[in-house]
């Protein structure tokens, strides 16, 4: 079976064997991979131990290894096509929903309709948590539609802002 | 000024029996609390939230007792709730861990009312630590130093003759202020007439009180706080110093005992121990509690207030002293002599606490909520966990995002450091995202290794990119394989069940009759 692996915007292309060996790019790899129970996991790769904690979460592969977190994509072969299709394995243009992380209130609303905004612009102000954190754009854009105002509970994953 | 310490009679038993504590609270310090009972062979009752069915302190406790919904004000913070509870199961003492009711003197006079035993000082105490102005002038009769200022509601021709006494720069503050209105630091003095007329307009149209005052501004000053202990016998002790200058919007994220500058500097930590004694027995203070200090770069020191309670580092001053707090508070409410009988000059060893909070570092510290899939906690010499969640537990958005404190020993601040280093690498947290990246990055960032910090400096001058270690190009390919391999399980997996009815017979038979063809 053919992957392709990004992971920190590096690709790796891995092929795993019927047999079970293994190449990253090419080149042959000996590795040793147990499962230990829950998302544990232990790894030995060319005789370097390590432990891992490996769980899918909103598609995306999560692997902590030494304290750091790694979050990976794992392409086969049709999903590879099929994102080749669509143009780019990241989508950076197009509408994007900003959604509230968390239940909270609305403090403030930092932008209106048919604003320009760069990548980092606060957007919104949400009280939860007893704190105030600010909901920063992640990319530039112009505001389409603002779904909230100030003073407005809302609930987890609730759609805020629109950037087109 | 007349001692008014609370004595007791000792041979009054009811004085002295405590075999079930309520502890009022939640989260790893009703855990901490249940734990010292538990060494003590006291009987624990926990109250809980609608929120906090399933939370570590109602699973270890003894008894526990429902007190409402999950936003504390309509439990944690409902002092009849708490005191029906305590009377329901029969409790003869309250512990109130921090914050929720810990500092409330009603609360505190409410359970001597009651017949209950408060594990904390009386309200008098309270009171007089609660209200910073009154604080600041009761320990200063007491010799006190505290940071120069202007008295409220002095006139300006006042203020302005005596605020350039302090020495520039200051800050003119707004009595009712809050939120950094009305604040103004004025360098020079020739601004400082224009920095109190705009701050008075600018608290008059926010607060309706345009009342200012003059505070010294002390830059680059450091937190230092010390622990202080006093019994019902007429002792009252330190136990030397917490430095907590690494915070964040005066949040403490790092604790540490000793303190680098009163390491170097044995004399200071004598007069600053003995002014800390001095300002718990101008109120009469009886049980734990802590002196907060500025200790500016020239190392004078000014009191900043004092916390009646237990603080949530508490621990780093735990493994340098060996003493258990939690059991000496109680020990103190029981009427006795405390362990300790002499204040602690030359703590032993070294300890760092990382709080560890449900937030991301790498989005503004955004708090996150959401169900902790994994957790494996760090363990071995030197390693010490209090923590208040475990694989399966929801992080809901009702209380404060802290989960656990990592507090490590060592022999030295460098022995600490590394042991911390390793121990932030064992610990796992998987599911919300958590701050262990940003103590990561602290712990290898020059300034926290010399010691060179003061209380602006995370929010001013550390950065995640500064010391965030790029992975090695082996550690990359490996969890890139890892997750590979993971992904063609799971494929497999998924074939596997979909190809299921494709042998008409369980295996078990599949086996037996492949077994017998080939026998």
């Amino acid at each position: 079976m053919k992957y392709v692996t990004i992971i920190n915007d590096k690709t790796f292309e891995i092929n795993i064997e019927p047999d079970g060996s293994l190449t990253v790019n090419g080149e042959k790899r000996e590795v040793d991979f147990r499962g230990l129970g829950p998302s544990m996991y232990s790894i030995l790769a060319q005789n370097i131990s390590h432990e891992l904690t490996i769980e899918q979460r909103d598609g995306e592969i999560e692997v902590l290894m030494r304290g750091r977190l790694y979050t990976s994509r794992v392409l086969d072969e049709r999903a590879l096509l099929m994102a080749q299709r669509s143009g780019g394995l990241a989508a950076e243009s197009g509408e994007l929903n900003i959604k509230s992380p968390m239940p909270g209130l609305i403090v403030a609303v930092r932008v209106e309709s048919g604003q320009e905004i760069k990548a980092g612009d606060t957007i919104i102000i949400l009280e939860s948590m007893k704190m105030q954190n600010e909901l920063k754009a992640p990319r530039d854009g112009v505001v389409g539609t603002v779904h909230v105002q100030p003073g407005q509970t809302v609930e987890q994953n609730k759609v805020l802002v629109t950037i087109g | 000024m007349a001692k008014r310490k609370a004595t007791i009679d000792v041979n009054e038993p009811s004085q002295r029996t405590i075999k079930k504590i309520l502890i009022a609270n939640r989260g790893e310090i009703a855990v901490r609390v249940i734990r010292a009972c538990r060494d003590l062979g006291i009987d624990t009752v926990a109250v809980y939230s609608e929120a906090d069915r399933k939370s570590l302190h109602v699973r270890y406790a003894d008894e526990a007792i429902f007190i409402g919904q999950p936003a504390p004000r309509e439990s944690y913070l409902v002092a009849e709730k708490i005191i029906a509870a305590a009377k329901k199961t029969g409790a003869d003492a309250i512990h109130p861990g921090y914050g929720f009711l810990s500092e409330r003197s009603f609360f505190s006079q409410m359970c001597a009312d009651e017949g209950i035993i408060f594990i904390g000082p009386g309200p008098h105490a309270i009171d007089t630590m609660g209200d910073k102005q009154t604080a600041r002038e009761t320990v200063k009769k007491a010799g006190v130093p505290v940071v120069p200022g202007t008295e409220p509601g002095m006139r300006d021709e006042d203020i302005l003759r005596i605020a350039p006494t302090f020495g520039f720069p200051v800050l003119v503050k707004a009595t009712a202020g809050g939120g950094g209105k009305g604040m103004r630091a004025v360098y020079e003095e020739k601004d400082l007439a224009e920095a109190i007329a705009g701050a008075r307009r600018e608290a008059e149209s926010a607060f309706g009180n345009g009342d200012v005052y003059v505070e010294k501004l002390l830059v680059g000053a450091r937190h230092i706080e010390f622990q202080v202990l006093a019994d019902m016998h007429g002792n009252t002790i330190h136990l030397g110093e917490r430095e907590c200058s690494i915070q964040r919007r005066h949040q403490k994220l790092v604790e540490e005992a000793p303190s680098v500058v009163l390491d170097q500097d044995p004399e200071l930590r004598r007069r600053m121990g003995e002014m800390a004694v001095k300002a718990a027995q101008s109120v009469g203070y009886v049980n734990a509690g802590t002196i907060e200090c500025l200790v500016d770069k020239d190392k004078n020191f000014y009191f900043l207030e004092m916390n009646t309670r237990l603080q949530v580092e508490h621990p780093v001053t735990e493994l340098v002293t060996g003493l258990d707090l939690v059991k000496e508070q109680i020990r103190i409410a029981r009427g006795r002599r405390m362990g300790p009988t002499q204040s602690v000059l030359e703590p032993k060893g070294w300890a760092i606490e990382c709080r560890v909070n449900a937030e991301d570092p790498y989005s503004n510290f955004m708090p996150s909520t959401g169900k902790i899939t994994t957790l494996n906690v760090p363990s071995g010499p030197g390693v010490r966990v209090d923590s208040g969640v475990y694989a399966g537990y929801e992080i809901s958005p009702y209380y404060d995002s802290m989960i656990s404190k990592l507090i490590c020993w060592g022999e030295d601040r460098g022995e600490a450091i590394l042991r911390m280093r390793r121990a932030l690498e064992e610990y796992t947290i998987m599911g919300v995202k958590h701050n262990i990246p940003f103590h990561q990055n602290l712990m290898r960032s020059f300034s926290f290794l010399a010691g060179k910090f003061d209380t602006k400096w995370v929010e001013e001058h550390f950065s995640m990119d500064t010391y965030e270690e790029a992975p090695s190009d082996e550690e990359l390919e490996t969890a890139a394989i890892a997750a590979t391999l993971f992904a063609h399980r799971q494929k497999q997996l998924a074939s596997q069940v979909v190809s299921k009815g494709a042998r008409d017979t369980s295996n078990w038979k599949w086996v037996g009759r492949w077994e017998r063809m080939h026998r």
